[in-house]
């Protein structure tokens, strides 16, 4: 019996140390949140490099993009300190700063007698990081900076003497000769014109969203109001309707593995795309188009053309039990030098500096497409309730897109559906 | 008397930790809304549940999906028990390559078909092409119309197996007493079948459906892998829809709210199912 309750006590013991990683009080360990895959897997060596040079030890907690919101922001509520360091989409941040989650960064770079972020930083990757947008307390810095390019086959541009695309109109013109030679044509070929993610969700309203402004779309007016059903919007959306119909068929529920799986066969000619891409297509394991893809920054229409900005950041949560040790790890991690290392390692910088090294633009010749895109992106509406509305605007895109709404009655929809999203939250 | 207690002890423990505890907290958290003057109490979630369309839609989704998934399963797995129960050549081969489907993680059937559905590059287009049918308008999961049938018939093409295993089970418990007495009586295959065969074929009948409703109730992963509800919502579940709400839009409250609308929903037709279970066991 009385061996029993010593394992009882035992197994509760275990159990409970092996629960608790929260870091202890000013101990030389971190424990830190990543994304799997190369954005998460350069931190993760990063930390490695880290722990070997100052011996402090760094506990990592890995989870799939689709995992990682929900986990940070469950420690986030319960205030558990779980984690000293946290990686983080960018829409996610808004929700995150607001709700008063993270430290706020200004007063620990003040004690290292720094005011404010490096200037090397790319502006608009900075701005993401303070909360109110662009003008409010630092609560994190720019790890990996995303942001979307446009794709194209630059073969078949020079073949058909098109020009690199800067309108939608220009986009519309050359996936159409593209479609009567290549897809319809005397050449019987498969390829098609344009390809695009247009699954309901993220995928619609990440591929929409530089149309949608281009054309003069905005998701909401000044006061606050959603404004989707704007002409504007519509006109966006009928556009996207008009490529969607150049695309691969079932292009309605393409998420970024499709989109990919074509361009890499050959067998689209466009699409808006994320820079984590490029490098796959001079893979001959992969890629059937070796040295034929150009990258440019998005096309304009009414308006000029704006990339969305998709940067990962690193934040120290308000609940971290060893915020200074954080702050250590995050500005050495966020350094040019160990920026570089994260460049090499596939993960697009967020300093200009980086941009512009000559050796990480001969091995990356997109890095100055990149850069302009990048200086030029906009960000998703910074609002705490984003992973709603863009669910709620990615379902009616999605209808439109696959024939159930016509453009006008999406966007009616949609907004009517935002405002909901709105008025609850207030 | 106090060694009973301590011997239930345990199985309360894990009841109440397990069970009883998060229930109460979930009610708890379905009459709470957060606001910023702090956390209220009121029944507003339930109310936003009758003007929610994505809800309402998800919900009928549901049930054609479980109605649909279901009718298919228990015909066709009635069909193959039928079958697969007389002598015929090969039957052994035949039993164990039904149950395979059924054998393989959701998860991988539904990678495993989303590849295969594929209007593009998929097998199922691939091979119809080869047949000289016209496959440009069969984008099964991004088309509206397509969609939900792609997602009923790869759940029937996994789940028809269980369905067969246990009426299969149920058929070779019926003595053979009562088939002589049809035989001798003159009674025809149908009448055989219809009188004989049925009757005593509920019991496991019952179960089946039971278990099954259940599970197509609450389908999740399976949908979420083919098509994360879309295209443009065609294919939205509820078990998906309160996912979304729970974790990606952290409303807890409201995603509460609506699994007790499922559990109340599930527990009405198991309670259906029961009582026609035990209306027969009293005969």
């Amino acid at each position: 019996m009385r061996l029993t309750i010593y394992l009882t006590l035992l197994l509760v013991c275990i159990t409970t140390s092996a629960c608790s990683n929260a870091s202890k009080p000013g101990s030389k360990r971190l424990t830190l949140a990543v994304v799997s895959g190369v954005e998460g897997d350069a931190l993760k060596q990063a930390a490695l490099d880290y722990e070997s040079q100052t011996g402090t030890r760094i506990e990592i907690a890995e989870f799939p993009y689709i995992n990682l919101f929900e986990k940070e922001m469950i420690d986030l509520k319960a205030r558990t300190g779980a984690y000293d360091l946290i990686m983080l989409d960018d829409p996610w941040f808004p929700r995150f700063a607001s709700e008063q989650f993270l430290t706020d960064l200004t007063p620990l770079l003040q004690r290292r007698g720094q005011s404010g972020p490096d200037s090397d930083f790319v502006e608009t990757s900075v701005a993401l990081c303070r909360h109110p947008y662009q003008t409010g307390p630092l609560y994190a810095l720019p790890y990996v900076g995303n942001s979307q390019l446009f794709f194209y086959r630059k073969d078949l541009f020079e073949k058909y003497s098109l020009k690199e695309p800067s309108t939608w109109l220009d986009v519309g013109v050359a996936v159409n000769t593209i479609h009567l030679n290549e897809t319809a044509g005397a050449n019987g070929g498969q390829i098609y014109g344009y390809v695009m993610r247009a699954a309901q969700g993220n995928a619609a309203v990440a591929d929409f969203m530089p149309i949608f402004w281009a054309f003069g779309g905005e998701m909401f007016d000044t006061s606050g109001k959603p404004t989707v059903n704007s002409r504007a919007g519509i006109e966006a959306l009928q556009f996207m309707r008009e490529l969607g119909k150049y695309s691969p068929p079932g292009y309605a529920s393409f998420n970024a593995d499709e989109v990919g799986a074509h361009l890499l066969q050959g067998t689209a000619a466009m699409s808006i795309n994320w820079p984590a891409w490029i490098s796959s297509f001079n893979d001959a394991s992969k890629s059937k188009v070796i040295g034929k893809m150009e990258f440019t920054t998005l096309p304009g229409q009414v308006k000029p053309g704006q990339a969305e900005i998709g940067n990962w950041l690193i934040a120290i949560p308000r609940d971290s039990h060893n915020a200074e040790a954080a702050m250590d790890f995050l500005l050495w991690a966020t350094s040019a030098e160990q920026m570089k290392r994260s460049a090499q390692r596939g993960n697009p910088p967020t300093r200009r500096s980086l941009f512009q090294d000559a050796e990480l633009v001969a091995k990356n010749p997109a890095y100055p497409a990149q850069l302009r895109s990048l200086e030029t992106s906009r960000p998703r509406p910074r609002t705490p309730h984003w992973n709603e509305i863009e669910n709620a605007f990615g379902i009616f895109l999605s209808k439109a897109n696959s024939g159930s709404l016509s453009p006008a009655e999406a966007m009616n929809q949609a907004n009517a559906e935002i405002e909901k999203i709105l008025q609850r939250a207030r | 008397m106090l060694l009973p207690v301590l011997f239930i002890a345990p199985a309360l423990a894990v009841l109440l930790s397990l069970s009883i505890y998060p229930l109460i907290y979930s009610v708890t958290i379905s009459l709470q809304q957060e606001t910023s003057a702090g956390v209220t109490w009121s029944f507003e979630n339930f109310a936003r549940l009758a003007s929610d369309n994505f809800f309402l839609t998800a919900m009928a989704h549901t049930f054609v999906y479980t109605i649909a998934a279901l009718t298919c399963e228990f015909l066709l797995g009635l069909g193959l028990a039928l079958l697969l129960n007389k002598q015929i050549r090969g039957r052994g081969l035949f039993r164990a390559s039904l149950l395979v489907p059924m054998m393989l993680p959701t998860v991988v059937v539904g990678v495993v078909w989303r590849l295969m559905l594929n209007p593009n590059f998929g097998a199922i287009n691939g091979t119809l092409k080869q047949l000289g049918i016209n496959t440009e308008s069969l984008t099964w999961t991004a088309s509206p119309r397509l969609a939900m049938l792609s997602v009923i018939a790869v759940d029937v093409w996994q789940w028809t197996p269980f369905v067969f295993l246990v009426l299969l089970a149920g058929l070779q418990a019926i003595p053979q007493g009562p088939y002589e007495a049809a035989l001798i009586d003159g009674s025809s295959r149908w009448q055989t079948f219809r009188h004989v065969t049925l009757p005593l074929l509920k019991p496991a009948i019952l179960i089946v459906l039971l278990l099954r409703t259940m599970d197509l109730l609450r389908v999740f992963d399976q949908i979420f892998i083919l098509t994360e509800g879309g295209p443009g919502f065609a294919t939205e579940t509820i078990s998906l829809y309160i996912y979304r709400t729970a974790f990606r839009f952290f409303d807890f409250g409201y995603a509460a709210a609506m699994s007790f609308v499922l559990l109340a929903l599930t527990s009405v037709i198991s309670a259906i199912y029961i009582r026609f279970l035990q209306a027969k066991e009293a005969v």
